[in-house]
Formats: structure tokens, sequence, C-alpha cells
């Protein structure tokens, strides 16, 4: 409460009609309303000074200047790709930034038909029949896939397989989304950075639910052999998710052909390093179009015979179905998802196709150079790689970060022995001082 | 208008049906209800080997107007499936007392069919 006399500032009651509501309602004060348990209260001071607006900012910047120092070679789900300047200049229009869910098809058919197009291009990368207009990240999206998988007519299983390699958020964020379900999560072993095929057909039996699987891995090798994953799953009746971006669908095995039931991912187009929010691809087969979680723009005809876009079997979503909806995600990020689009359009196919092409050479042509460096053995994974890959150093793998933080670059240290580099365009220039800095501290 | 109520089935206040054909029961949704949700669009039941109950939920049909819970007139376990309705839920809308059955139900003992409205009480119910 604020003492302007109109109680909070963000609310259009003065204190008078406050204390008529309560009064009508038999309440002394607006905290009877809630019931939030004394432990959790904070009665304490915040312990910031009042500043003006140009103390703040001078203050600010003080920070980020001290950030700026850094190069980052840093990947592990989270890539720096170059967007072109007209994806801002295009998507910081008012009507597409300002806009909210467009559940007014009428007033939106342009933001609508930008999903739509966004939807066809991610259809069109995976080879499978639908994809939703995004989920939140990439772990949100397997979090999605594992609960549909649940959900599915054609499975019957709750065992949940993952990679014994996979990013410390994704697993978190499914295992959040499973507790309190039947199902339990699982963890196959990889081998030299890929999935351990042996291991994971001998994990695998009919009470499976669902294989997820990555591509490129979390270690950036380029997993082989998906077909048989596929298979695998399909004799057991489970769902084979797979783990991908928008980038490596454009080089990589198509989805489809593997026989994914499921794409998640991170489209890695539109935003460049965005410090975490992220953009969840999901796809699937028609055969699941009821059980998708999220948004979906469908196309049709207005009375007139125009074609005309509108979200679509918004029957499954919570707005709709309360507590039997297929998830309770009811929104998506529809200005990323436009961004995604505007990135990927700009590029073209071939553009695409050029840009992931870059991701292996430039990572190849990377561990080479590091390689040669005594000390230093790269890639660690006998593997293909996709713009990032593992790196054996003879100093242990933290000592080894600090001192090249020291020297100008942000790496992972990834565990005791490994470091991991990820190169994409915006720092493939960047190459030949980085070399020399890993022989600096090697 | 007046509505299809064959004779020989029990009804629920929530519009869903079932006949009785020596302990096992095959159930369904009213002409009435049919006619209110509109063109039927999707329909989810459960799958063969399912232990259901009297009142409790037994699937959802979703209509171009509405999306509604179907409750199940009897107890037991499901016996089949009229797969059908997956590919053809309208179905439902053409012939909701024959092709538009949705499942077969082997009957427990205590199976609810004594909790049915007859269709005279039905017929009054939906007048």
């Amino acid at each position: 409460m604020s003492d302007t006399g109109r109680g909070s500032p963000f609310a259009p009651h003065t204190d008078a009609e406050t204390a008529a509501m309560l009064d009508a309602i038999g309440v002394e004060s607006e905290e009877e309303l809630f019931d939030i348990p004394e432990e959790v209260r904070f009665d304490g001071e915040f312990g910031i000074a009042p500043r003006s607006e140009r103390e703040i900012r001078r203050e600010v910047q003080l920070h980020l200047d001290r950030d700026d120092d850094l190069t980052a070679f840093l990947g592990r789900g989270h890539y720096d790709h170059y967007v072109p300047s007209m994806v801002d200049h295009l998507a910081d229009r008012s009507e597409f930034l300002s806009s909210y869910t467009q559940y007014q098809p009428e007033v939106a058919q342009g933001f609508l038909q930008a999903l739509f197009e966004y939807q066809s291009m991610l259809v069109e990368l995976t080879g499978l029949e639908i994809a939703n207009c995004s989920m939140y990240d990439a772990a949100s999206a397997l979090g999605e896939a594992a609960t549909l998988a649940l959900r599915a007519r054609s499975v019957d299983g709750t065992r949940v397989l993952i990679p014994e390699l996979l990013a410390d958020g994704r697993r978190a964020v499914l295992e959040n989304y499973l507790a309190g379900t039947e199902a339990t999560i699982e963890r196959y072993p990889m081998e030299d950075g890929n999935a351990d095929r042996e291991a994971l057909a001998d994990a695998l039996d009919d009470d499976c639910a669902m294989v997820y699987a990555e591509n490129p891995t979390v270690r950036g090798t380029i997993e082989e052999g998906l077909s048989e994953i596929g298979e695998l799953a399909d004799e057991h009746g489970a769902l084979f998710c797979l783990g991908t971006d928008g980038i490596a669908l454009s080089l990589l095995e198509e989805p489809a052909s593997v026989g994914a039931d499921v794409v998640v991912g991170d489209a890695a187009l539109g935003l460049g390093a965005s410090g975490g929010l992220g953009l969840g691809l999901f796809a699937t087969h028609e055969d699941f179009l009821r059980q998708v979680p999220g948004r979906l723009v469908g196309v049709g005809e207005d009375s007139d015979g125009n074609r005309a876009y509108t979200l679509t079997l918004q029957t499954r979503e919570q707005h709709i179905r309360r507590e039997r909806a297929t998830s309770n995600i009811c929104t998506n990020q529809a200005w990323v998802a436009l961004r995604a689009a505007m990135h990927a359009a700009w590029l073209g196919a071939d553009g695409l196709v050029g840009l992931a092409e870059d991701c292996v050479t430039n990572a190849r042509d990377l561990a080479d150079r590091l390689d040669d460096v005594d000390g230093v053995e790269a890639p660690a994974h006998d593997r293909h790689h996709f713009r990032e890959f593992a790196v054996r150093t003879d100093r242990p793998a933290e000592d080894a970060r600090e001192a090249l933080e020291n020297e100008g670059f942000a790496v992972h240290a990834i565990d005791d022995d490994l470091l991991q580099f990820c190169v994409t365009e915006t720092n493939a220039g960047e190459i030949e001082d980085l070399v020399a800095a890993v022989e600096v501290v090697a | 208008m007046s509505f299809d109520v064959p004779d020989d089935r029990g009804y629920m206040e929530s519009h869903e049906w079932a006949s009785e054909d020596g302990g096992t029961a095959r159930v369904g949704i009213s002409d009435f209800a049919q006619d209110e949700l509109g063109d039927i669009v999707f329909v989810e039941f459960p799958d063969e080997g399912a232990e259901i109950a009297h009142d409790e939920q037994l699937g959802v049909v979703e209509s171009i107007k509405a999306v509604s819970d179907l409750y199940s007139p009897v107890t037991g376990t499901v016996t089949a499936t009229n797969d059908e309705l997956l590919d053809a839920p309208e179905l439902l809308n053409d012939d909701p007392y024959g092709e538009g059955w949705l499942v077969e139900v082997d009957l427990a003992d205590e199976s609810g069919l004594d909790e049915l409205l007859s269709a005279d009480e039905y017929r009054d119910q939906i007048e």
C-alpha cells in the first residue's frame, strides 16, 4: 500500500473504495484475503537507497562494462548466431511488438499468417505433419513431449529414457513436469558422446513410454544410428522424441525419416545469445493432433471464400478444457517465433544449409587448430561435431577455464577433465586469438 | 422437436445410454445429446481392458460448439471399443443408438443398471 491516498499505485481504487469493498465482504484488511504462510513473508528492508536516474544508469553501465571484456565461445543449448538487422527492423513494428496472443483473428491476420509460416517451416524441416507455434524453450518442449507420450492411446508404458549426457536445465524441467505422474525417468549410457545403442536396447522394454535422444548432443557430437533408436522405440511401443535445433535441422538427418514421433528443441534462430530466453520447437505426427500442447494456427476460409488464419483446436487448451487440458501452457512465444520465422525466411533454404555447414566446418577447423597445441586433445570425442566439441587438457578443466577467462575468453568447463568450445559465425573471427590464448594457458 | 428414445435401454441424466444383453452392455449417447452438441468432430473413450464405473468419467466428446465429458452409465470392464469413431466421429450424429455406439462393457455385479432412467423417465427429462 502506498501513502498516496489511492491505495496501490497500480490499481484504480481509492482507500475509501477499498474500505467499502472490504466492508461489503466482511474482512478487516486486504491481507485477510490471502493465506500467505508466516515463514515466506518478508518483513525486512530491501536496502535499496533512492538514487536519481542518472546515478542508476551510471552504476548499471559500470557493471555492464565489466562484462564486455570476454569473448564467448559458449554453447550447450544457447547459441550466438548473427541475426540480420532486418529481423529487428520488422519485428519491432508496434503491431507485432505490442500484441498479445492472437485470440481475435479478424484483427490479427498478419501475425497469424506469420505464425502459420513458422509452423510450416518447422513441418518442412522435421518432415512431421504438424508443428505448434512454439513452447517456451527446449526444456519445456521436452517436458510436454513426455506428458504427450503418457497421454497417447498408442503408448502403454511409464518409463522415460533420457541420455546420460543432457543439459542440467532440460533434465530438471523434465523431472518437474513428470513429478506427480506415474512416469519414471531413467538415463541410458553414452559412448564417446553419443548414445550407447546396445545399452539403450538393453534398457528398453514394453514399459517404456518415450525414448529421448539429441542431435547434435549436448557435447556437440552428431548422433549416429538414429534410425536404429527410432526402430527400437517403435518395437517397444514407445515414442521416439528427438531434440535438435532449427539450424541443425537444415543439414542433419530429417527427424521423420529416422522415425521420430516428436521433435523438440530450441529454434536457435531470431534471437542471438539471449542469456536464457529461448524458443521451444514442437512438432509431431498428425495422430497426436488432439494431444499437442500449446497454440496451433490453422488456415481456413472466411464467408467470402478468402483465405483466413485463426487459432485452432483450442478445445485442447486450458481456457476451454480447464483441468483436462492437454497442457497447462495456454500461450506461446509469438514474438520470438515471429523472429525465428523472419530469420529463416531471410536466409532461405540455401542460406540455412550454408549456415549449418559452417557450424560443421568452423567446429572442425577450431578443433584441428587446438589439437595441434601441446597438452590439448580436440575434439575429445572421436565423432563428427556441430558447432561445439569437448576438449581435453592436461590441466584440470576448471583451472584451464579460469586461465582462459583471464586471457579474455569464456568457455565451459564441463567436468574435471573436459572443456567445451562452441564456435559460430559471430566468434569465428576470434579463433586466432583463442588458439593463441590456449597456447599460453595449456 | 421430438427425439428418438428407444425403450430397450436405460439412460443417464447426463444423456448417455446403456443396453444390456446377457451380462454385456453397449454404451452410447442419446439422440438428444448428439443434437445438442451439433456436429461432432472428435471422440475419446477408454481402451479395451479399462475398468469403468457408473457415473464416473468415461471419455470426451467434442463438437464444433463444445467439449463435453461423458459419464459411464455402467460399472465393469471395457471389452470392445468402436474404433470407427476415431475416423468417423459423425457416426455419433448420424446413428447414436446404432453405428455410433462407444464401448462394450462386461458388467460387474454392481453394474449400475438399476440406477438408470427408463425411456419414459428420460423422455420426461428432455421434454
